[in-house]
């Protein structure tokens, strides 16, 4: 069995050996004097034997550029520039309309500020205002109103919190009016603190509207506000 | 390739790659601000009588200051 398969495999291989220049020969023979004939003008070498129509180079001098290639170059870079240019304007101009369509309306900012004029509100009087479809009080306290309020103790409180901390100027008091426990709306100048009152569940504000009885968790929310001018107050 | 000098306008815009990126972003700044403003004023005028600005003096005269609140 092994002597023969060795017989066998050294004799294909002296045949493929003997195969291989024999091939080589013919494809030389068959190819090289054609092209010779056909590649007359151009460099350019058809791998087609024999001359069919196919297999003649146009003439394209008809097409090719006038100009030195320095205009040539300058002129294509222009244009890829322009390209690039107006695509990177239109990249642009879709991303930001995205996002403007994102952000608030114009309705919707005119809505989002209040203006209060104070000079109307005399000393030791509420005012409500709607402001982003919520009631805002506002009370001109008096010095004795602010007074009381400084007169507690913060850390006796449920949510501590000091009246300065709650006020910019003392005398007036702006928050949200909107009861912390359930979201009703307290009514003003009631309850057992002198403050607020909200009929709801009962829950009792003081004067600077933090929580001293009843079920509510927390202070009367204090709103963004400034006082641009005297005598003016923005709220949002 | 490019035997004959090169126009000053190849050397200063297109021959560094950084040089033609920053042209071409300069150029897409300049022109959608031209772009804006052409077709804004094609729009106004397509528009023209219909606007607020063209319908103002009817309805803010002089003395209210254009301090109408409500």
């Amino acid at each position: 069995m092994a002597p023969l398969s060795t017989a066998t495999r050294a004799l294909a291989r002296s045949a493929a050996t003997n195969l291989k220049p024999t091939t080589t020969a013919v494809r030389a023979v068959s190819t090289t004097p054609t092209l010779r004939d056909s590649a007359a003008g151009s460099s350019y070498q058809s791998p087609f034997k024999g001359s069919s129509p196919g297999a003649n180079v146009p003439d394209f001098s008809k097409y090719m550029s006038k100009g030195s290639s320095n205009r040539n170059q300058l002129i294509s870079y222009f244009m890829v520039g322009t390209m690039g240019a107006i695509s990177a304007a239109g990249a642009k101009s879709t991303i930001t309309e995205f996002l403007k369509n994102m952000s608030a309306s114009a309705d919707v900012l005119a809505m989002a500020k209040v203006e209060v004029d104070l000079a109307t509100i005399p000393e030791g009087k509420n005012v409500i205002i709607k402001w982003r479809g919520k009631p805002v009080f506002v009370r001109h306290r008096t010095q004795a109103e602010i007074d009381e309020a400084n007169s507690i103790n913060v850390s006796s409180l449920r949510d501590p919190q000091a009246d300065e901390d709650r006020v910019q100027k003392p005398e007036w008091l702006v928050m949200l009016g909107v009861c912390t426990h359930l979201g009703c709306v307290p009514i003003g100048e009631a309850g057992d603190y002198g403050g607020w009152f909200c009929p709801c569940h009962g829950s009792h504000y003081d004067i600077s509207g933090r929580i001293r009885k009843g079920p509510a968790p927390l202070n009367l929310e204090i709103p963004q506000y400034e006082f641009p001018e005297e005598n003016t107050l923005v709220i949002g | 390739m490019a035997t004959a000098p090169r126009p000053w306008l190849y050397n200063t815009f297109f021959k560094k790659n950084y040089m033609m990126l920053g042209v071409v972003f300069a150029g897409a700044f300049g022109f959608e601000m031209w772009y804006n403003s052409v077709m804004d004023k094609i729009w106004e005028t397509n528009n023209r009588g219909r606007l607020w600005k063209d319908i103002r003096h009817k309805y803010v005269t002089a003395n209210d200051d254009g301090d109408d609140d409500e």
